[in-house]
């Protein structure tokens, strides 16, 4: 994606790439670069890029959709602010802003509920990604990824969903699943493992 | 947070998957992130994972307001973004720490593997992307060496903020403060030394009046090891004064040193 086109690109917006190392991404990386250099244009074209699936992941931890508002305007500051730290042997891009904008969403909720009971949002908030499924851009993405996660076994996904949608440690996903925390953190590391293998094979 | 020695301690590489989701307790992002420093398959490990957990978020890809887009672009115009991270003071080779999860803080050698160094390297990762952080005040936190868990703690704390300021007789104060934990550690750099029979002591002045928080321990090239003060009120400022040797019951001197707790 060129510079030029970055105004344009503002709007509703297709999301582009899932973290899966699309060519996409390295244009991504390309124009993290340029913001790290101070190029407006460019955070313009990297907030098009990445603003949905930021405000997709703050909004399935966060819920609230004021709080969640608030903070994906700050993980996307924060890419403006830390772009010069990006490294890219270390991951992709994509991967650098979602999990900024992940943390920042696990914070936000931690910090708020450090004191609560956790458990009483059990209920509700497994598996949150149905819940805005719909408004989702990316169809074939998700449809990917939620096929991907159907090839899981079920504690498998159920601890990957809970820790990453429902903001939990693993420790709390096991007392919720009244499993051992060893196994839980298995599954977790066993689950990623397999959505990768799976993604990456299709 | 307890610290006690956990049956996983001895494979903290388990904690890979819980790692890479943010399913980890503070504590145990620090533990784990030790055991990164030392393990060069966690790093091709974890850019994996973070392939995954980023097609989690693709998966609820959602658009956001546009208002929110042209807040943030607005916003960027006047923030001013971080440098690159080049080498350290000493340090011969670039300091590689960035915002993710995504792999290894080196350290040098030297620098003694103590937790909190552990936590301030967890902090400052934290804290690059919070923003702000100068490199100054990333190389004072790191070299700060600690005995004390509670420093980790408000280190890592969710909410932890990072100020500093200049001190009004020369050098630097840093303050990392948790609102939530009702503490702060308390660093200088660069303060000159004291003739005689006098020493810095440290404050919370406040509604609640003035407390001491305690006197700073005499300084290590040029550095005042880290101070903990608990037990903060709402509209608390820290202050720094120059006592008599022993420390004083109230300020006895006009503060070098005041600043708001935000």
């Amino acid at each position: 994606m060129g510079i030029s086109d970055s105004r344009a690109a503002l709007g509703p917006r297709r999301l582009t790439g899932a973290g899966l190392g699309h060519a996409t991404d390295a244009s991504l990386e390309g124009l993290l670069n340029q913001v790290a250099r101070g190029d407006q244009a460019a955070f313009e074209a990297v907030c098009a890029r990445t603003g949905p699936v930021v405000f997709g992941v703050v909004r399935a931890v966060v819920r609230d959709p004021f709080q969640a508002e608030e903070v994906a305007q700050e993980v996307l500051l924060d890419v403006w602010r830390a772009a010069s730290r990006f490294e890219p042997g270390k991951g992709s891009a994509q991967a650098w802003v979602t999990t900024i904008a992940h943390r920042r969403a696990i914070d936000r909720v931690r910090a708020e509920q450090r004191a609560a009971d956790r458990q009483l949002r059990a209920a509700s908030h497994a598996i949150a990604y149905d819940d805005v499924a719909e408004a989702v851009q990316a169809r074939l993405d998700r449809e990917r990824v939620q096929r991907c996660l159907g090839c899981l076994t079920s504690l498998q996904r159920e601890s990957v969903t809970l820790a990453y949608y429902g903001g939990y440690t693993f420790r709390e996903v096991a007392r919720l699943l009244g499993v051992p925390e060893g196994t839980v953190k298995t599954r977790m590391r066993d689950g990623l493992i397999r959505l990768r293998d799976c993604l990456g094979g299709e | 947070m307890r610290w006690r020695r956990r049956p996983e301690a001895h494979a903290p590489h388990t904690l890979a998957g819980a790692y890479a989701l943010n399913a980890v307790t503070a504590a145990d992002r620090i533990r784990f992130e030790r055991h990164l420093a030392r393990c060069r398959a966690c790093t091709g490990e974890l850019r994996e994972l973070g392939e995954a957990t980023a097609a989690l978020a693709g998966a609820v890809a959602v658009d956001p307001p546009a208002e929110l887009i042209q807040r943030v672009i607005a916003e960027s115009a006047r923030t001013r973004q971080l440098p690159p991270l080049v080498g350290h003071a000493g340090a011969g080779r670039r300091a590689r720490r960035g915002p993710a999860t995504q792999g290894v803080r080196r350290r040098r050698p030297a620098f003694p593997r103590r937790l909190v160094s552990a936590a301030a390297a967890a902090f400052l990762v934290a804290g690059a992307v919070a923003g702000g952080l100068a490199l100054n005040a990333e190389r004072d936190l790191l070299a700060a060496q600690s005995r004390d868990h509670t420093i980790a703690q408000v280190l890592t704390a969710p909410d932890a903020v990072l100020l500093t300021a200049r001190v009004r007789a020369g050098g630097t104060a840093t303050v990392v403060m948790s609102r939530h934990d009702r503490a702060l550690v308390f660093m200088t750099v660069g303060l000159p030394a004291l003739a005689g029979a006098r020493s810095y002591q440290l404050w919370l002045m406040g509604p609640r009046g003035d407390r001491s928080v305690g006197l700073l321990p005499p300084p290590r090239d040029g550095m005042t090891s880290p101070v903990i003060a608990r037990g903060l009120s709402p509209g608390d400022w820290v202050g720094l004064t120059v006592e008599p040797a022993g420390g004083a019951g109230t300020p006895t001197s006009t503060p070098i040193l005041m600043l708001k707790l935000v």
